[in-house]
């Protein structure tokens, strides 16, 4: 497996040392990955977008769905300005922009989040569908709502970060083309 | 405390009847009664709202619908809506662009914006967000009118009747009376009075009629695929009663309504059981009577497994919450005969208890005009027997039980418990301060089945100083007396052999 382990970190992107990353991953700039987060590609690459937020105790797994064999190799696209809260759990194989999942939200493998969803705090996404753009999922019983306007994108918080996180905690190197 | 979690184990009867957890009941002082929700009047102290925690008097609550002027509903997901800010770019006359900051109110929970319903961002932050008017707002009115000059005239018919009746004799007597004269030939009044008297018929007002034709459902409606996402809930609807919006491009933001502050009062002395503070910020009490600071409270700490017809052991803890020394005795419950005997003696004490009162009341006639010292007119209702199937038997230890006054300190006193009781080491398991474990042994019922439960019951007779009496009788020593309660306890489901 240890060959097949390949992280490509693009310049500027924030990635914690202690946050685990398993498999084939690309990761955009400007994206910041807090400690203790899970990215695990074992089905599969996984491809991450721009300015995404990924917080502690997060979890994204390309996974191996039970009972198949796939015949191509999945790849798990995530796209930019999305915030994974903390602990959330996402399988999900497509995400679109400015979506965010609340803390200890999931979001199934079979369900494509499309642009500016909100899957709110503690709330369920497990049957195959396409989440229209601009969906709110909230409530115990996951009520939904169409909002006009998609969230606004976390610039400020990611900013703070992106200043803040390298002073207290080890980064991994972002690569850089023709030296590895 | 152990009865959120074990709230229905340990149920104490209350003097109306019901059962109660001792967290739940009340103990009141000058009757010396336990006392409950049920058999309480409830008052209204101050209205308040939840969220700004602000103190509205009674009558400007009413005036308001008792809604808050400043805060606001979600009306997606019925939470608070809280106001959030957002700076602008707005281009200036000189050629400057100046940041000015925008309001508008948002939901933390489903993201609702007043945006999406097309409100403009205001520039203060506290409002002045566009009310919508209730379209029955005129008719509602004209009926409240016409129900209050109807009112006034049945309220002056009855002052009529009180004032005539002894008068008139004298005015017959005398046959001086000009204005009953003219009553009499069914003439109106002349004078001052009539001016009082005369509130004018009630107001035209056009009854509502019913009709037979009902508007029909616009043809898309069978037509056209439904978007679960443009039509409001149920709930969101009965939320706003007197909109009722059918699409969520209507939901407006509703003002929160506001919450109440409540006394509780004994309904037989009228004294309070449960008095809030007043300020909205505060969760203390001026008084509190709750039981759990007069009754001996019992709680399970361990039983053994439960099986048909057989002995099982349990063991109880009892703890005197008095700053008084308390002797227990435990009794069988009363047969259905003596319990009867018993509430009839009890209707009977109220029933005297509400004579004296009424007594009391004539002769206060006068002040009770004054609408401050009117109070609401309590009601009481007979207690009732307590209706709880036994399904098993308990053997009480025929011992008086000693506890020691309850002694904040005592836990951090490592000296031990210098008191020293004869206790049955049989019967009395462990003591400490002022709590003390005993043991008790239950045979459930011969024919109970697998899985049910089993509930004992018993009464508790404990002796309670009457520090209250002292102070109303001025005498010197605090009064010893004697009270009881009943206590059923669920004490565990039947296991199999």
């Amino acid at each position: 497996m240890a060959s097949k382990d390949s992280v490509k970190i693009a310049p500027g992107a924030m990635v914690c040392n202690e946050c685990e990353l398993r498999g084939d991953i690309t990761i955009g700039s400007m994206t910041v990955i807090h400690p203790r987060a899970s990215i695990i590609a074992e089905a599969g690459p996984i491809i991450i977008g721009e300015n995404n937020l990924i917080e502690e105790q997060s979890v994204i797994i390309n996974r191996i769905p039970k009972g198949e064999q796939p015949t191509s190799t999945p790849v798990l696209i995530i796209g930019a300005n999305n915030v994974f809260e903390v602990d959330c759990h996402s399988e999900a194989m497509k995400i679109g922009d400015n979506n965010i999942l609340e803390s200890k939200s999931f979001v199934g493998r079979e369900v494509e989040l499309t642009n500016g969803c909100i899957v709110g705090a503690g709330c369920k996404l497990t049957c195959p569908e396409v989440v229209p753009e601009n969906t709110v999922i909230f409530g115990q019983q996951c009520t939904r709502r169409q909002q006009m306007d998609k969230p606004p994108p976390q610039t400020l918080q990611l900013d703070f970060l992106t200043r803040v996180l390298p002073n207290y905690h080890h980064l991994k190197k972002p690569f850089v083309k023709g030296k590895q | 405390m152990s009865h959120i979690l074990q709230s229905d184990v340990v149920r104490y009867a209350c003097t109306c009847g019901s059962l109660k957890p001792l967290s739940r009941i009340y103990f009141c002082r000058h009757c010396l009664k336990i006392r409950c929700g049920y058999c309480v009047s409830h008052e209204v102290d101050s209205h308040y709202c939840a969220n700004c925690l602000e103190n509205l008097p009674s009558a400007e609550a009413r005036l308001k619908k008792q809604r808050c002027a400043s805060c606001f509903d979600c009306p997606s997901c019925l939470h608070t809506l809280s106001t959030k800010a957002s700076t602008v770019v707005v281009p200036s006359s000189d050629e400057k662009t100046v940041t000015r900051k925008l309001y508008y109110l948002a939901c933390g929970f489903c993201r609702w914006t007043s945006r999406d319903i097309g409100y403009p961002d205001q520039t203060v932050a506290s409002g002045g967000w566009p009310e919508k008017e209730n379209p029955h707002a005129s008719r509602i009115y004209n009926l409240l009118e016409h129900f209050k000059t109807l009112a006034l005239r049945e309220k002056q018919e009855r002052e009529k009747k009180k004032k005539f009746i002894p008068r008139r004799n004298i005015y017959h007597l005398s046959g001086l009376s000009a204005a009953m004269a003219r009553k009499r030939a069914g003439l109106p009044s002349i004078g001052p009075s009539s001016l009082k008297d005369d509130v004018g018929g009630p107001a035209e007002l056009i009854p509502s009629a019913a009709t037979e034709e009902v508007e029909q459902l616009p043809e898309e409606i069978f037509t056209d695929t439904l978007n679960l996402l443009k039509v409001t809930t149920l709930k969101q609807r009965l939320a706003q009663p007197e909109f009722q919006p059918q699409t969520v491009d209507e939901l407006y933001p509703a003002h929160k309504c506001l919450l109440i502050k409540r006394s509780q009062r004994c309904r037989s002395c009228e004294h309070n059981v449960s008095k809030p503070e007043y300020n909205p910020g505060s969760i203390k009490f001026k008084i509190q009577l709750s039981a759990h600071y007069h009754v001996p409270e019992i709680r399970i700490v361990t039983c053994e497994p439960l099986r048909a017809g057989e002995k099982s052991e349990m063991i109880i803890k009892i703890c005197n919450p008095t700053q008084y020394q308390s002797s227990l005795q435990f009794s069988p419950l009363p047969s259905p005969e003596e319990e009867a005997e018993e509430l009839s003696k009890e209707i009977e004490e109220r029933k005297q208890k509400v004579d004296r009162k009424d007594e009391k009341t004539n002769r206060e006639d006068v002040l009770l005009l004054l609408p401050s010292i009117c109070r609401q007119v309590s009601i009481t209702e007979d207690p009732r027997p307590v209706n709880v199937a036994l399904t098993g038997d308990i053997s009480l230890p025929p011992v008086t039980l000693v506890l020691p006054p309850r002694d904040d300190a005592a836990e951090y006193d490592d000296s031990g418990d210098t008191h020293n009781f004869q206790d049955d080491p049989k019967i009395v398991v462990w003591r400490k301060a002022n709590k003390a474990a005993m043991k008790l042994v239950i045979t459930p019922e011969e024919d109970i089945s697998e899985g049910r439960d089993v509930i004992v019951g018993f009464v508790m007779h404990y002796t309670y100083i009457n520090t209250m009496a002292t102070q109303l009788l001025e005498q010197r020593e605090p009064q010893k007396v004697n009270l009881k309660v009943k206590l059923y306890i669920t004490v565990g489901k039947v296991v199999g052999k």
